[in-house]
């Protein structure tokens, strides 16, 4: 329960009233004004004050000011008049109340007001500077601009210039062509009119001095043409020459070719004649010769060709224990199992050769169609149609030219369509 | 911005720009006029010339020329000043040599190639240069072919591909190296890389070399002189240039290449007027502008003590993006220094002048 404080001094003049209260030790920090055009109200924990005053005041510009123990008020009146107290004195409670709550109400509306009219000045301001800068940045190409438009006066100027330069010298010229033309001809007729003409060609010459040049042009242009047309040499005797054009490792041109995948196969094969396991303990008993992948991939190669089969399988085995990357061994190795009717390991074969022989670029085309044959024959061979005819129209797919696996396709689409029939 | 505009860079002020209703392949100054061409394909599929007259901020039409077939270049090169004839290259492989003022039949017509010729050349003309006039014409049929006017019919050397080898197009033509009556050199530029250099005194071919993407645009520095330096353009961004004063017996000519842009460069010219300063155009719409500085030797020693050439660097002197679409040919005149054309896909034409040249 606040106290209340009595006690206050006051004293007035026609505007202005100048109260003072004690503070009365308490801390001047805590202090809380409240002011509204009729009510004051001061609390200053534990103390309180409040006084409804005698007449409205200008609240806005009243001051008050702590120090010294007290709070000094300064309230200017909004009529200038003498007042006989302070505060209004034959108020009953329901008016102060009243009056309270209105002074709490106007008070409000003023902060309100304030509030706002803040927020539309600060609205303005950022418009301002705003406008400010934009003005500064407009001036600044406009300075820009202006620099332009005067380099490109400047240079048609000059275009306009040389042009009526170029128009008067063309004029000129014809005149003095058809001038010279009648001179030449009295030239040669009679002798006389030479001297006149000399006379003439000065004048007309000092008058226009880059015409000189062309003058004398013009006077030799004529009879001198047929001479000139001589002296360019005959055209030349027709030949041939052979052009040969760079050879790439693909032949298509850089911005042809997929080159990432081109790269990607070279590399692969690269890497793959790399891998040699050489560690294996039963081939030191081999020849050197033996050891090298290639040669026996060439002796295998051999051996199928004169139908030794299983010599070639053999050939293939050791080649690929000692480099497993290399995708004809496998290519082939599924060949001869072929024709040793071991058609799983055929398939299996084949599959790893297409294995290795991603990425599919032109460069192993020819490799890739052969896999898919070899495949799709032990499929067939397996009875597994659908299986064969897949990767025979795959094999087409790569090489769409080639007969004999269109044939072949055309006769497994047969088989399955007479399988279907009679199932 | 303000590095771009110092009181010393060249600037590219567009000075006119036309609105074309057709698709304009080849743009070219007429000598010793304040008129150009404007050569390309209309929309039925027909061949158009147009011949423009400069006036002040605006470009008159001065004649309309349709011919059946779409025309994709031209050139003066070959024509005497009093004659002005043009030479030109179409869709359908025909050469044609045009005397403007009168326009129906031309002077000189030959079926050339079998397919359509990608660019020409001329030289020997506009008295420039010695020796006889000749066309140059390379064409996607892989075959370059040198057509005299006065000889109907055959060319009077035709550079095409060995028997059965598959034949890759030419994209690129440029004549060089004609300072007197006998030497002439072609160089050709092909869509897989290969830059060739035929000598034609000798009839054959003097150095080869590829340079991994497609040529667009060669172009030697001067046509009349000792061959000097070479600019070769290429798909994505680059351009090299070759120092031809010196070749090496197996390293051939010493070069430098420059990355440009991200797109296709699609031409490159060098000023008339100083041989050492070229525009670049590219497939982005834009015109950059270089200088090559010699190095402090041309030439030096390698270890064996043959000469071999040392190539010099390239500054870049301004750039300016004109278009969303790539410029597909450019010519600077040879009357006005700085003043030049330009076409582009856009079916516009753009007359520019590049101020400050003097000061380089």
């Amino acid at each position: 329960m606040p106290v209340w404080l009595q006690e206050h001094s006051w004293r007035q003049t026609l505007t202005a009233v100048y109260l003072s209260l004690p503070l009365r030790g308490a801390r001047a920090t805590a202090a809380s004004i409240f002011c509204s055009e009729q009510y004051l109200k001061v609390s200053i924990p534990p103390f309180l004050f409040e006084a409804v005053l005698y007449a409205p005041i200008d609240d806005t510009n009243s001051t008050a000011r702590i120090g010294n123990g007290n709070i000094f008020f300064t309230l200017y009146k909004k009529e200038p008049a003498m007042w006989d107290s302070l505060t209004l004195a034959n108020a009953d409670k329901e008016k102060l109340q009243y009056l309270r709550e209105n002074a709490i109400l106007k008070a409000h509306e003023k902060a309100k007001e304030e509030t706002e009219a803040k927020k539309i000045t600060k609205q303005e301001h950022k418009k301002y500077a705003l406008e400010a800068t934009m003005k500064l940045e407009e001036a600044e190409r406009k300075r820009i601009e202006d620099l332009k438009e005067k380099e490109r006066q400047k240079v048609t100027k000059e275009l306009e210039l040389w042009k009526k330069q170029q128009k008067d010298a063309n004029k000129y010229k014809s005149i003095q062509k058809k001038g010279e033309f009648h001179q030449e001809v009295e030239q040669l007729k009679e002798r006389k009119n030479e001297k006149m003409n000399k006379t003439k060609i000065p004048n007309e010459g000092t008058s226009k001095a880059r015409l000189k040049p062309t003058k004398v042009h013009g006077s030799c242009s004529m009879f001198s043409e047929n001479l000139k047309e001589e002296q360019l040499p005959a055209p030349r005797s027709a030949a041939t020459i052979k052009v040969n054009f760079t050879p790439r490792a693909f032949p298509t041109a850089l911005r042809e070719s997929r080159v990432a995948e081109e790269e990607e196969w070279l590399q692969k094969q690269a890497e793959a004649r790399r891998t040699i396991k050489s560690d294996l303990s039963e081939l030191e008993d081999l020849k050197e010769e033996e050891k090298n992948p290639d040669w026996l991939k060439d002796k295998g190669n051999k051996m199928f060709a004169m139908g030794n089969y299983l010599g070639a399988v053999n050939a293939y085995n050791l080649a690929v224990r000692l480099n497993s990357k290399l995708p004809l061994l496998y290519l082939n190795r599924a060949a001869c199992h072929l024709k040793l009717r071991n058609l799983h390991k055929a398939i299996e074969d084949s599959s790893k050769a297409l294995e290795l022989l991603t990425p599919p670029v032109p460069d192993n085309e020819n490799a890739r169609v052969k896999a898919f044959v070899r495949r799709g024959t032990a499929f067939c061979q397996l009875e597994l149609y659908t299986e064969g005819l897949q990767d025979y129209e795959a094999a087409l797919k790569i090489d769409p030219k080639n007969k004999n696996i269109e044939k072949d396709a055309e006769k497994i689409r047969h088989l399955i369509q007479g399988t279907m029939q009679s199932s | 911005m303000s590095a771009a505009l110092g009181p010393e860079r060249p600037q590219v002020v567009s000075h006119v720009q036309q609105a074309l209703s057709y698709t304009v392949f080849d743009c070219k100054w007429v000598p010793r006029s304040a008129r150009l061409l404007c050569l390309g394909s209309a929309a039925r599929g027909t061949g158009l010339v147009q011949l423009y007259e400069l006036h002040g901020a605006r470009l008159e039409l001065l004649r309309e020329i349709e011919k059946p077939k779409p025309i994709k270049c031209g050139t003066f090169g070959a024509t005497s000043l009093q004659q002005r004839y043009l030479a030109t290259g179409d869709f359908d492989g025909n050469l044609n040599i045009w005397n403007l003022e009168a326009p129906e039949i031309p002077v000189y017509s030959v079926k050339g190639h079998k397919e359509i010729i990608n660019s020409i050349d001329g030289v020997g003309g506009l008295g420039i240069g010695e020796g006889a006039p000749e066309i140059v014409t390379g064409s996607r049929d892989g075959t370059v072919k040198v057509w005299d006017p006065r000889q109907k019919d055959t060319p009077v050397a035709n550079m095409e591909p060995v028997q059965g080898e598959s034949k890759r197009d030419c994209w690129t033509v440029a004549f060089g190296n004609a300072y007197n009556q006998e030497e002439r050199v072609i160089c050709a530029g092909y869509d897989n890389g290969d830059i060739k250099l035929f000598d034609l005194k000798t009839m054959s071919l003097r150095w080869e070399t590829n340079i991994k993407n497609g040529v667009c645009s060669v172009e030697f520095d001067r046509k009349d002189i000792n061959m000097n330096k070479l600019v070769a353009t290429s798909l994505e961004g680059k351009f090299h240039v070759f120092d031809m004063r010196t070749q090496h017996p197996t390293k051939g000519f010493a070069s430098l290449s420059e990355k440009a842009q991200k797109s296709t460069i699609w031409q490159v010219r060098h000023l008339p007027q100083n041989r050492d300063i070229f525009m670049t155009s590219g497939g982005s719409g834009s015109l950059h502008l270089w200088k090559y500085e010699y190095p402090a030797q041309r030439s030096k020693k390698d270890s064996e003590g043959s000469e071999m050439g040392v190539a010099g660097s390239v500054s870049l002197l301004q750039n300016v993006t004109l278009s969303t679409q790539p410029i597909s040919s450019l010519d600077w005149s040879p009357d006005k220094k700085g003043l030049c054309v330009c076409g582009a896909f856009d079916q516009t034409v753009r007359v520019l002048i590049v101020t400050k040249l003097n000061k380089i």
